[in-house]
This record gives structure tokens, sequence and C-alpha cells, in this order.
């Protein structure tokens, strides 16, 4: 039970910070399936920072490992900027310019990755070693029964992210720019009449989105395997894409979803454990939490609704 | 600069044609500096793509081996990315967002494969055969999603990437506890007269690898194109892309129509995936989703989801691709930087909706100066 728990809140975590950056660029009006590309380059370049300082081999410097979150992030960032240049200043169609971001950003990292290795390294190799990231349990609170597993095992980048996430609740539902951007995807020419630059807030979200999908990025580098290479364009983007988009574009509802892929995930494999079946067969229980968001979308989807000015370029002189 | 760009630009009647050359044009230009920056020589880089895609003669060859045959098996490399990309175009059309092309391959693929792929059928009935099940297969899960976007309104987006999942994964399933080939890690091979690609196929000396789709995908491409401009259906369903609410008011059934576009995008995703798994390829990795129905999606793009000039874009982005390889035995250049080129190309691309209008709006500027230039002669 507490290996589900353990197990599922660190795939589940990731995940969320990642959906959170899609609720920001989507409630502002930007379609962003560019996701999966963003978490990839944050990633690589917060592995880039890593390996710069300390080679090819990994290390455990704990500084390394913060600061590689930070530097992830401004990855993410800049290259969101992209993103948000392509929609907002040129015009560019959402969608077309979500898949191509995603396309370069497979391509560019592969390719430096190589040119980063054979050039500062001289080896061939198509990855980044990371180091190992700690663990920590809480001492009291982990003895409680059964709920206790959620204070053992934890990543450092889990606590990283919830702090985020706090905030970007706080900034998204409390302030006066959360309202600015939430109006931006609904409504546009009424931010711009009530005197705010809708191309400036929209920017501004994609590029959280770009910071937030680069923590989730590096996160999964971390946990999964411990390094970076292409093995991270597997699709967690589009999965957070869904999460948020069964979540309903809003951010409580979406950590529901990120749970339920993580823990029915976790609990998949576990059970495959307990039945002692070969591994072939958690393949078959993999199904099972995309089988399960089928099902739930047949009885929530009715009450689904993207933001009204979703994907739409903002013409000033349109009505 | 201006008016020179303007000129070439800006006449409306050649603009489809001339703002995505021009594109292009500007891509080729910034992937050329970045192989400059390496140190290598651009121009040898571009030509050793055309050689790698059979476009352009090798300076050698080994034995049996020639500018056709390299050409053949670049056309074997184009045939699925040609189905799946006006998979994508189709769906666009109707407004729908196809992004799960890939599972949908795979789900026809490995049906194929099993059902036909590993049965003793003679060659003659085992092909059609294969195609009807990968346009059946196809067809069903593209329905599927079409199905629950009209019934439950759950996002297509959502529900193909589900569906991407569900596939790979228990396609993954069946392969590894029953069809695995325990030395390559894949399933099976399949027999060679279900395989739609006929391999070494001698022929003018040389020994070509036969695709025998490519045929049936222009063929595709052509037939689309007419459904959508030319038959009442087509049109509805550019209705309902164009505007759902509008295309409900004229009496058109919105749902249906998506439903039917969805069938017919799963289609050819579904033939897409026969003429991968069974024919530029003959086995099916597990646990792995073929790239190709991404990328589709962008080179659909690229050809403004118009037929023909998918034709067009798969041809190019094929050609990138399937160079690379020769480009980078040839000239020590690293592979992967053919789709980064492949990334600017469609990053270039993707801003034409810009450049049509910044061309515009000079071509006024440009216009209203001349005006008053003449206003002012004339007052003289």
């Amino acid at each position: 039970m507490s290996t589900i728990i353990i197990d599922g809140l660190s795939f589940a975590l990731p995940l969320f910070i990642m959906a959170i950056g899609a609720i920001y660029s989507e409630r502002s009006g930007v379609t962003n399936l560019a996701i999966e590309g963003l978490q990839g380059f944050g990633a690589f370049i917060g592995a880039l920072f890593v390996v710069l300082v300390s080679g090819n081999q990994g290390t455990n410097s704990q500084a390394v490992f913060y600061l590689s979150f930070f530097f992830a992030m401004v990855g993410g960032m800049v290259y969101a900027l992209l993103h948000a240049l392509l929609c907002v200043k040129f015009k560019a169609n959402q969608v077309i310019s979500g898949v191509v971001i995603n396309i370069l950003a497979s391509a560019l990292t592969a390719f430096l990755t190589k040119q980063v290795n054979r050039g500062v390294f001289n080896q061939p190799s198509d990855k980044f070693q990371l180091g190992v990231s700690n663990r920590y349990t809480v001492p009291v609170l982990s003895d409680i029964p059964v709920l206790g597993a959620v204070f053992k095992n934890i990543y450092p980048f889990e606590v990283i992210i919830i702090i985020v996430a706090v905030i970007a609740w706080f900034v998204l539902y409390k302030t006066r720019y959360g309202l600015h951007l939430r109006a931006c995807g609904d409504n546009p020419h009424a931010v711009d009449a009530a005197g705010r630059n809708v191309g400036q807030i929209r920017t501004a979200a994609v590029m959280v989105s770009g910071a937030l999908s680069g923590i989730g990025g590096m996160c999964f580098a971390y946990s999964i395997s411990a390094q970076f290479s292409g093995s991270i364009y597997v699709g967690y983007g589009y999965l957070a894409i869904a999460a948020m988009i069964f979540g309903n574009w809003k951010i409580l509802p979406t950590l529901g979803a990120c749970l339920l892929f993580g823990f029915a995930r976790s609990a998949g494999y576990q059970i495959v454990q307990i039945l002692e079946k070969p591994s072939s067969y958690s393949d078959l229980v993999m199904i099972l939490p995309y089988l399960l968001t089928l099902l739930l979308l047949i009885f929530f989807s009715k009450y689904n609704r993207s933001p009204r000015a979703l994907g739409e370029i903002y013409d000033k002189g349109k009505r | 600069m201006k008016k020179l760009l303007v000129k070439i630009l800006g006449n409306e009647k050649t603009q489809f044609i001339a703002i995505p050359v021009f594109s292009i044009l500007i891509s080729l230009i910034v992937g050329m500096a970045v192989i400059g920056l390496l140190g290598k020589y651009p121009a040898t880089a571009y030509i050793n793509l055309l050689q790698g895609s059979g476009l352009m003669p090798k300076p050698s060859y080994s034995a049996y081996q020639g500018m056709l045959t390299d050409f053949t098996s670049f056309l074997n490399m184009l045939t699925p990315m040609l189905f799946a990309a006006l998979s994508v175009a189709v769906a666009m059309k109707a407004g729908l967002f196809n992004i799960g092309v890939s599972g949908q391959m795979l789900a026809a693929g490995f049906i194929a494969t099993v059902t036909v792929g590993y049965s003793a059928l003679p060659s003659a009935a085992a092909k059609p055969l294969v195609i009807l099940v990968g346009i059946i297969v196809g067809m069903l899960v593209g329905g599927l999603v079409g199905f629950l976007k009209y019934r439950f309104n759950i996002n297509e987006v959502v529900s193909t990437i589900m569906v991407n999942y569900i596939v790979q994964y228990l396609t993954s399933f069946f392969i590894n506890t029953r069809y695995m080939d325990q030395i390559s890690r894949q399933s099976k091979a399949i027999s060679g007269a279900s395989r739609l690609t006929l391999m070494d196929v001698p022929m003018a000396g040389l020994q070509v690898d036969l695709p025998l789709c490519v045929i049936l995908a222009v063929l595709a491409a052509v037939l689309i194109r007419f459904f959508l401009d030319r038959t009442s259906v087509g049109f509805e369903i550019k209705a309902v892309g164009a505007n759902r609410n509008a295309a409900s008011y004229a009496g058109i059934n919105v749902g249906k129509t998506m439903v039917l576009s969805m069938m017919i995008s799963g289609a050819l995703a579904g033939l897409a995936g026969v003429t991968y798994y069974l024919g530029y390829l003959q086995s099916i990795q597990p646990k792995v989703l073929a790239s190709t129905g991404f990328d589709a999606i962008a080179v659909a793009l690229l050809g403004n989801n118009n037929p023909v000039g998918i034709i067009f874009s798969s041809f190019l982005i094929t050609a990138v691709t399937k160079g690379s390889s020769y480009m980078s035995s040839a000239s020590g250049i690293d592979p992967e930087i053919a789709s980064v080129i492949t990334g600017l190309i469609l990053l270039f691309s993707a801003c034409s909706a810009f450049i049509r209008y910044q061309v515009g709006k000079w071509k006024t500027e440009l216009e209203e100066a001349e005006r008053r230039n003449a206003d002012v002669n004339n007052n003289h």
C-alpha cells in the first residue's frame, strides 16, 4: 500500500506541475500542445548545468540538485518564449506552433546533447548522466498508518512542486494578474478595453507554463532514469494536457486527474507483483489509468468547457 | 528589399505557393548556417541529403545498388508518411485534431500482422487483405474517437492520447507474451507474401525494394481532394470545420459528420499503419509509437491541409529524413541535424500567416507612397 502511494505521488506531482503550466497558458487563451517540448527542453538545460559543473558521471551534491531545477525553469521559460512569439506576435496557428515546438525540441536536444558530449567530454554519448536524488522521510508523520506513506521516501522535488503549485494557485485565482489572465482566455476584448495589454499577459502566461513544465521535466529526468536522454519524450507532456482537460482547466480537479494517473499506475505495478505474474503483465495493468480516464470522461465531459477564446489569435479590430 | 519581397510574395494568386517556398528557403539557409558553424560545407550536406534519397546520383555504389535503389526505398518511407498526413488533414478539415494517428497506425498494423501477416495465405490474397484489415481497424478506432466526441462531448485530443497509450500497452502485452522474436526483441517477422513492399526485386541490373502502396497513397491524395472539393459530404465536413454552429443551423448533422470524418481519418491512419509495419518494416517493436504519426501533423500543416500540397510537403520532409543517414556517413555530420532542419522548416512555415500579413502591410504602404508621389508630380 505504501509503495503505491510513494510511487504514485512521485509520478503524479511532476505531471501536476506541468498541467498547471498548461492551465496558465490555456486560461490566457493560448493553446499549448508544446508542453511536451517545453518539459524536455527545460530538463535538457537543467541536465546541461549538472554535467557542466560536475562532469558526466553524475553527482550527489544537493546544491547542484536544487540549482538544476532553477536552470530547468529558466530553460523552459526561454524556450516557451518561442511559442509565445509565434502565437502572439507572429499570429501562427497555435496548434501548429505547439507541434512544431515539440518536434524542434526533441531534435535540438538530441543534437546538442551529442555535440556537448563530444565537445566537452570527448565521448560519443547521447545522454547526460545525473546523480541520484536523495529521498527523505519525515520522522513523526510517516508513522501514521496508511496515510503516513505520503511522508515516506519523498523526493525533495515533491516539496518544491507543492510550494510552487500553491503559489501558482494563489496567483491564478486571488491576484489581479490572475484575473486578467483568466479574462484573456474568455474575453480578450474586455481586457483590452480595461486598458491591459493582451499580448503581454499571454506572453507572460506562456512563459510561466514553460517554467513550470521545465520543473516537471527535470523531475522526470531525476526520478525515472537519473539521466537526460531522448527517453524524456515519451508523452508526459501530452498526458499533462489530458489531465488538464479532464480537470476542466481548473487547478484542483486537475490535481485529482494527475493523482488518478499516478495511483492507477503504481497500483497496477503493485498488483502484478502481488499476483507474481511475469513483468509483461504490467503492460496490461498500465492500460488501467487511461481506460479509467476514458470511462470517467464519459460521465464528466458533459460539464467540460474550454476557455471561450482558446486558440483564437487576438485581433483588436474584431468584434 | 521591401519592394523585392512584395513583388515576389505580394501577388495574391501565387501566394499559396510563393509563401511556403519562401519559408522553406529561409529555413534551408538557417540550416546552412548551422552546418557551417559545425565547420562543414553546407552545400555538400544538402547534396548528400538528396543523394541519400535517390534524387541525385552518389559518387559510387556497391554491387546491385544504384540511384533507383535509393529512390524506391525513399518512396517506401514516403508512403506511410503521406497516408498519415492525409489522415491528419481530413480530421483537421472537420475541425478535429487527430493527435492519435500513431495509435491508430499501431492498432491497424498489429491486427493486420497477427491476422494476415502470420497466416500462410498466398500473396494475391494476403496483400489486399492486409490493406482491407488496415482500413477497417483504423476506421473503427477513428470512429470510436468520433463517437466519443459526438455522444459524450469528450475532447478528441484527450481521447486520442488515451487511445494511443491503451493501444501501445495492449499490443506490447500481446507481443511480449505471444509473438515475441527472442533475438530481435520485436514481434516475429511477417510472411513475405503479406508484405506490402516487395524486397530486393531485380530491376535494371539492380536490386530494389518496391513499395506497392505508394501509388495507392498518391491516388488517395487525389481522391480526398476530389471528395472534399467536389462532393456534398466533403462540403459538409468543411462547413463543420469552419463553424460548427453555422453548419448546424444550415441543417447539417454535425455529430454524424464529425464521426464520419474521424472514420475517414482513421482509415487513412490505418493505411499508414499497414504500409509502415507491414511494408516499410516487417515487425513491430513493443511499447514504441511510430513518430510518423506526430511528424505527419506538421507535414499536413506544411501542406496547408491541402491533399496535393501534402504530397509535396511529405516529399520534402521524407527526403530530409531519409537522406540524413547518408549525409552523416558521407560528410560526418550528425544525422540529428536533419531533424533540426525539419524542425526549422516547420517553424518558418508556421509563420506563413505572419509573412502574408506583413507583406500585405508593406504592399499597402508602398502603394500609398506611390500614390503620394504621383499626386506630388501631378501638382507640379
